[in-house]
């Protein structure tokens, strides 16, 4: 799709400078097929049944070739070793999980065919799929699986993965004898077990790992997924190319490209030139450019991530329950996302997205009420309390505009007066990761993301007692979450409504927006974007 | 003093310069906000998870037992393993440097190519419209911010015209020379040509500062000189005008030209970081600021070494060619 054909890429150069034989393998070859294969799993012990769909890309007389700018490289290739979503969103092209979710989130089956709760035991089992190869074209077989999952909740199997708490109350796995299929052992009930399996986990081969070190693994890639690795330059280029074996029908894309631009407009401004396909985190400044211009569109989805004010509940005023409901009938949240946010943005009620386990539909944003807010503030007896918001600058989509808006309508009040301090994120985080409820700010913006979408997650950190991010401290919060921690299916998911109406009424945040994951898309391609932040080339079909 | 004597002397001091450079870089680590563990990990990891991150990178070890293992590699060439990509700095670095010394030295060339004529005429045809002009383009060439050059170039060359690519170094000069190598002829000339196709817009972001201030200081020079009383004596010889300007007096400009061209040139390798971000150009620049919003330590250390040994290395060069072209300067 990029409009480079006439200009000899860095790659050609390499080949030719090599002598190596230019690869063709991909070119014109037949796209997949349109066949949908449905397939449908039950879990015992009580919860839902899930019916699960592998969709394949539509079909598509040839192949074609799509870039996806980004605004940061990778920082590796090892799929357990990182972090960020930028490498996420590269690696899981070429490795894939027993697990995965569609577009909106719902969990899919990929490597299993089915998954179940193991009753009488705090285990679960997956059975795999057969036939599976690897890109080096060995077969997959349980034992990779275990050890995957082995080497991220166990150090000593091979390093101290920076994902472990990703699969927190899993304890480690274990082939079962004689059967394609793995048993993962919890420390607990663990009731998100298949939340987490569906969104971390990706499967290495074991004899590969162990047979490399990790700056090999770093630089290379051999997965299960509908890509395999052509090329790694660090911080410039991944290519990659599409796997002919893969265990669905191969991608529709022949060569997928990433690259990194850290400025927007330049990203903006390659899309609109054809040089790039796909483009990350587009300003809302810039989306009537890319809309305007002829071949390119905007494609926005809500993401996981929340943006919200923590108020300390241990100091004045924000200890009074009025004073926090009078900053939430403050502010006009519905014009901030309009207006600041251009329409990238849902205005929330809760600390639970509507997409997520929990999510209460009853509970509505707080209005815009300055008259009440003035009088809750006079209730609370706080008048003339002068308040100050930390904000992160950059981080999050107009982040710093966001919290000046917020200020500003506060400062609205007559008998309230509000500023705004500037933060460098690093130091922000330092003070909020401190351990103490008394090293944080008192009054923040921050943003939190949970690829899980679960709601409970979200609670425990940001608003429990023992939260590692907490402002708040409720007992009745609390209980609830420790009695959503023992239940899993419906039980749990009409107490996390519960606590989520909770902090509703007592407002330990003033809740402000669902962040919008907006892309800049070649009109050449469709593609939809997802609520989970990934850019899915294996979905991408030409129109 | 000898020039060998010289050199040594100078470069005694350089190794001084690049050591106080070394120490003050690492101890702004410590004072800098922003835990890098902090910015490898999100808020929300698992602080077990977090101290064993933390203690695989070292960071908890004492500051004197960090300070010594840094410098230490460093004469070997070992400037240590980035924290975010677990790759070794030196080779990062090194990987790097020839992107940024091609916009370098193209903006350079940039500079040279329009300055010095653009001053000449200007000096030799004072208070004449060519004049005013030079006048009014290098005030607008030193007033014009990097970014905002660089921005305007690719909406209207790129983006309107398009006549130039936004962005990118599909091949640097590394790539041209592997294919004259390899014989192939035809190729590298096509690579020459998409190279300086993508490196027209950067370099002249980056070297329109540089134009401007070379060509005020052509004109100064060339003013300076005609005014000597050698000009006004080869004028009464009855020298032709033309050896008088360009043999004679731009010949005595050019001297403190060249000094300030090659100290520029070590200027233009750590100040090429805004056009490279503007142009996503794979140089040092966007090394350093990739580091920098990833509290990578170890990289921002690297590429800040190598842009002051780059930038010692030429200040002794231009120190010893000054001398060296200059004989009336002792090396002292």
């Amino acid at each position: 799709m990029t409009d480079n054909d006439s200009h000899v890429g860095r790659r050609t150069y390499l080949k030719l400078a090599g002598g190596a034989a230019a690869s063709a393998a991909l070119a014109g070859c037949a796209g997949g097929g349109g066949e949908e294969t449905e397939e449908t799993t039950t879990e015992t012990g009580g919860e839902e049944t899930e019916e699960t769909t592998t969709s394949t890309p539509e079909e598509t007389s040839e192949s074609f070739d799509v870039t996806i700018t980004q605004g940061q490289m990778p920082s590796g290739l090892d799929p357990q070793d990182h972090r960020e979503t930028p490498t996420d969103i590269v690696v899981l092209h070429a490795y894939e999980g027993v697990l995965t979710r569609d577009a909106a989130g719902a969990i899919q089956q990929a490597l299993s065919t089915n998954y179940e709760r193991i009753e009488g035991e705090n285990a679960v089992r997956f059975d795999l799929r057969e036939g599976v190869t690897f890109h080096n074209g060995d077969e997959l077989t349980p034992e990779d699986v275990a050890y995957s999952i082995n080497r991220v909740v166990d150090e000593s199997v091979g390093f101290a993965s920076p994902q472990a708490d990703q699969l927190a109350g899993v304890a480690g796995a274990e082939v079962i004898e004689g059967e394609m299929a793995v048993k993962v052992n919890n420390t607990s009930l663990n009731p998100i077990v298949f939340s987490e399996f569906a969104t971390y986990l990706d499967v290495m081969q074991q004899s590969w790992v162990e047979e490399n070190d990790m700056a090999f693994i770093s630089q290379n890639m051999n997965g299960t997924g509908p890509f395999q690795l052509d090329s790694y330059t660090e911080d410039e280029e991944v290519v990659l190319t599409r796997y002919d074996d893969y265990w669905r029908e191969p991608a529709a894309v022949g060569t997928l490209t990433f690259r990194a631009a850290s400025e927007a407009s330049t990203r903006v401004n390659q899309l609109l030139q054809g040089e790039t396909d796909v483009v990350v985190n587009v300003p809302p400044q810039e989306v009537q450019r890319v809309n305007n211009s002829e071949g390119a569109r905007v494609a926005a989805a809500p993401s996981t991530r929340i943006i919200y004010n923590a108020m300390r509940y241990d100091l004045e005023p924000f200890d009074s329950v009025e004073f926090r409901q009078a900053m939430n009938y403050a502010i006009d949240l519905e014009s901030i996302v309009q207006n600041v946010l251009g329409g990238f943005g849902a205005a929330t009620s809760q600390p639970t997205l509507p997409e997520f386990v929990g999510h209460n539909a009853d509970l509505d944003p707080y209005p815009y009420d300055p008259d009440q807010a003035e009088q809750l503030v006079e209730d609370s007896g706080y008048a003339g309390a002068e308040i100050e918001l930390h904000t992160p600058v950059g981080r999050y989509l107009k982040d710093l505009e966001i919290a000046q808006a917020v200020a500003g309508y506060i400062d609205e009040l007559p008998n309230v007066t509000a500023t705004v301090r500037q933060r460098d994120f690093g130091s922000l985080v330092d003070e909020l990761l401190a351990g103490s409820i008394e090293a944080r700010p008192p009054w923040f913006l921050i943003g939190w993301g949970e690829a899980t979408f679960d709601g409970g997650l979200v609670m425990q950190a940001l608003l429990a007692s023992d939260g590692t991010l907490t402002t708040w401290q409720n007992e009745e919060f609390d209980a609830l979450l420790e009695q959503a921690g023992t239940q899993s299916g419906d039980e749990r998911d009409a107490t996390l409504q519960e606590a989520n109406a909770l902090a509703h009424e007592e407002c330990p945040w003033i809740f402000l927006n669902q962040q919008f994951s907006v892309y800049g898309v070649n009109d050449a391609i469709a593609w939809e974007a997802r609520s989970d932040e990934r850019i899915d080339a294996y979905d991408m079909s030409q129109q | 003093m000898s020039l060998s004597r010289f050199l040594i002397k100078r470069s005694l001091q350089g190794l001084f310069v690049i050591w106080g450079v070394i120490t003050v870089v690492f101890g702004l680590r410590f004072i800098s906000p922003g835990d890098p563990a902090n910015v490898l990990l999100p808020p929300d990891v698992d602080p077990e998870v977090r101290a064993q991150v933390i203690a695989e990178l070292g960071l908890n070890e004492p500051l004197y037992v960090q300070y010594w293992d840094f410098v230490s590699g460093i004469p070997v060439g070992d400037l240590g393993l980035s924290l975010v990509t677990r790759t070794p700095v030196a080779s990062r670095v090194v990987t790097k440097l020839p992107a940024t010394l091609e916009l370098a030295i193209a903006a350079t060339i940039v500079a040279v190519i329009i300055a010095i004529p653009l001053g000449v005429v200007s000096a030799t045809r004072r208070h004449q419209p060519a004049d005013y002009s030079a006048t009014v383009f290098s005030l607008v060439g030193i007033s014009t911010p990097n970014f905002w050059l660089g921005v305007m170039l690719i909406l209207v060359l790129a983006v309107q015209l398009n006549l130039f690519p936004t962005s990118q170094r599909p091949i640097g000069i590394d790539g041209i020379v592997l294919l004259l190598v390899g014989g192939n002829l035809s190729a590298a000339f096509d690579g020459f040509t998409t190279w300086l196709w993508h490196i027209t817009l950067p370099a002249i972001t980056l070297g329109t500062y540089f134009t401007a201030l070379i060509t005020r200081l052509t004109r100064s020079g060339m003013l300076d000189q005609l005014g000597q009383t050698y000009v006004r004596a080869s004028r009464a010889k009855g020298l032709p005008e033309t050896l008088v300007r360009y043999k004679h007096a731009l010949r005595n400009t050019l001297i403190p030209v060249i000094t300030v061209i090659g100290l520029q040139l070590g200027t233009l390798i750590g100040g090429a970081v805004i056009t490279e971000a503007v142009f996503a150009w794979p140089g040092l620049g966007t090394l350093i600021i990739n580091s920098i919003n990833a509290r990578d330590w170890p990289v921002l250390q690297g590429s800040l070494i190598v842009v002051a040994v780059g930038f010692v290395l030429v200040n002794i060069l231009v120190d010893a060619l000054y001398a060296y072209v200059n004989p009336q300067v002792a090396y002292d």
